[in-house]
């Protein structure tokens, strides 16, 4: 009940000070734009493909700078006192901290996708099911990226007190790091699903030792 | 040496608290206990350490020697149970700024387990009480920071605890916001709730407080009442004697035993200092006789008590000496 509680504040949090706006209208303007940028000449590739790795790297280092600038200012100002004098869990605020932005991005993600494949059925006067594989599999890869870039944001967020800092980290860090979920599809180019293993494990560890981090932390 | 007064009501116990942090100690075995109802005030220079204590009673703090009990229960190993008996003002009070105090309210409400249907009467009668009705849909980024401590205040009594611990309270308010807030922390005193308080502000503390502590340097080094202090420090009485009429001819004929001299900071107004030891009353007693027997007429006789904030001067000069 509390981490419902706390993902729901966090989601409305993101609502109400326009990270949602950022990511929801700005990726898929952003997508418009490569397109029209482009001179819609993308060697072959599916638009809504190559929406996708953008989306994994620009949308995943845009959430988990967000993240840790947010996670920062509230450890300065002692925002977490107030909930951790409660009967609340430091694992279900790093949780909900993860979970709401990871929800919006991968939103933001879905709707820029569309304008993909809208842009590819366009081009290509319908959507083929070569096109649909390839867009599935992008969208493997970008959920993949942005899942690790979201999680190394939130570590990043409780181990930096500066916020300087935490944004290199972000830039060098978090965004090298999400790149693991495109290396096991380099090896083998048919197997895009193995996306997810990095896109799971990764993220996984990277909340664990985030969890431990704040569980350790005197505020 | 460590000051206690162990008894068998007592709410809150820390029992030979340390705290470092890397190698500076900030507490040094710090043992007391708060009774029921206690309005505790815990006091002492900057840097003593009282945040330390505070963040260790409410949990913040997790890495410390000795323990820390309520009601029995060690804040180490039962502190979920323990959280809900207690309210906490921090010094700063920290919201996430996007949100209304409405909003604020009816988060920590539902974490500190107050039902739905009664959460919403419960935030207007807490808003109400502490005179911030008017701002319940504002953002907090578009309030004061003394409405900010307000708010604070609203949440940390808006469950109804049992304790409710308070770091610097009325710092950064109006003298009409302190008196209310001082108001509402006799009123809940009353109900039955434990309070305990740091202050700089020692004239609330002396107005609040019916037990103090005093902390210097990490260590516990007086706990009682201000009376225990005030006798503690044997600090020489002063009787203040307003007159409505001043013959003078006292200046002669005043020969009382006890009085070790007698200052008139105004026409009219003679401070009378006793000697240590001095039995008050039969000082007062032939203090009246003999200034009506030299044509004098009184209008006021009232012997003076040393403020807290004299006394922890004192208090502190002593112990830097030491």
């Amino acid at each position: 009940m509390t981490l419902e509680l706390l993902f729901k504040d966090e989601l409305k949090g993101f609502y109400k000070s326009k990270v949602m706006l950022v990511l929801w209208v700005g990726l898929p303007i952003l997508t418009i734009i490569m397109f029209y940028g482009t001179g819609g000449n993308v060697e072959g590739m599916p638009m809504s493909t190559l929406t996708a790795i953008v989306l994994g790297s620009v949308g995943g280092v845009l959430s988990a700078a967000m993240l840790v600038s947010s996670i920062i200012v509230e450890k300065e100002k002692h925002v977490y006192d107030l909930f951790l004098i409660r009967p609340v869990k430091r694992r279900d605020i790093v949780l909900s901290k993860f979970m709401s932005i990871y929800l919006c991005v991968a939103v933001a993600g879905f709707i820029s996708l569309s304008i993909g494949l809208v842009i590819d059925s366009v081009r290509f006067g319908g959507i083929s099911s070569p096109i649909l594989g390839a867009t599935f599999n992008a969208l493997l890869l970008a959920l993949s990226m942005m899942a690790i870039a979201c999680s190394a944001g939130v570590l990043i967020g409780f181990i930096s007190s500066s916020m300087l800092v935490g944004i290199i980290l972000v830039i060098y860090g978090a965004n090298q790091l999400s790149v693991m979920a495109a290396l096991p599809s380099l090896l083998l180019p048919e197997q895009a699903w193995l996306a997810l293993i990095p896109g799971v494990l990764l993220p996984v560890i990277l909340l664990l030792v985030a969890m431990r981090v704040f569980e350790k932390k005197e505020l | 040496m460590a000051v206690s007064d162990s008894n068998v009501s007592d709410v809150v116990g820390l029992d030979s608290v340390s705290k470092f942090y890397g190698r500076f100690q900030a507490l040094d075995k710090v043992t007391f206990e708060i009774h029921k109802g206690d309005i505790f005030g815990y006091i002492g220079p900057n840097g003593a350490g009282k945040t330390t204590t505070i963040k260790i009673l409410v949990g913040l703090l997790k890495k410390f020697d000795g323990s820390v009990r309520y009601d029995g229960l060690s804040v180490k190993d039962s502190w979920m149970m323990i959280s809900k008996k207690i309210g906490y003002l921090p010094q700063a009070t920290g919201f996430q700024e996007w949100r209304t105090v409405n909003h604020a309210l009816t988060t920590f409400g539902k974490l500190s387990g107050v039902s739905g249907s009664a959460l919403a009467g419960r935030i207007d009668s807490v808003l109400e009480r502490i005179g911030i009705s008017d701002i319940k849909d504002k953002k907090i980024n578009q309030l004061s920071g003394g409405t900010v401590q307000k708010v604070g205040m609203a949440q940390a009594i808006l469950h109804e605890p049992e304790i409710l611990i308070l770091d610097e309270p009325m710092a950064g308010l109006d003298p009409k916001s302190r008196f209310e807030f001082k108001e509402i922390f006799k009123d809940l005193s009353k109900g039955g709730t434990t309070i305990f308080f740091s202050s700089h502000i020692l004239s609330d503390v002396q107005d609040l407080a019916n037990r103090i502590g005093i902390l210097n340097g990490g260590r516990l080094t007086h706990l009682g009442t201000v009376v225990d202090l005030e006798e503690r420090m044997k600090l020489p009485k002063e009787v203040d004697v307003v007159l409505s009429k001043d013959s003078g001819k006292w200046r002669n004929k005043l020969s009382v035993r006890g009085i070790r001299e007698v200052v008139e900071p105004d026409p009219h107004h003679l401070i009378v200092r006793l000697e240590k030891g001095a039995d008050i009353d039969a000082v007062v007693d032939e203090l009246i006789r003999q200034l009506l027997a030299s044509d004098c007429r009184i209008r006021k006789v009232s012997p003076v008590a040393p403020t807290l904030e004299e006394l922890y001067m004192r208090y502190l000069g002593g112990a830097e000496q030491q």
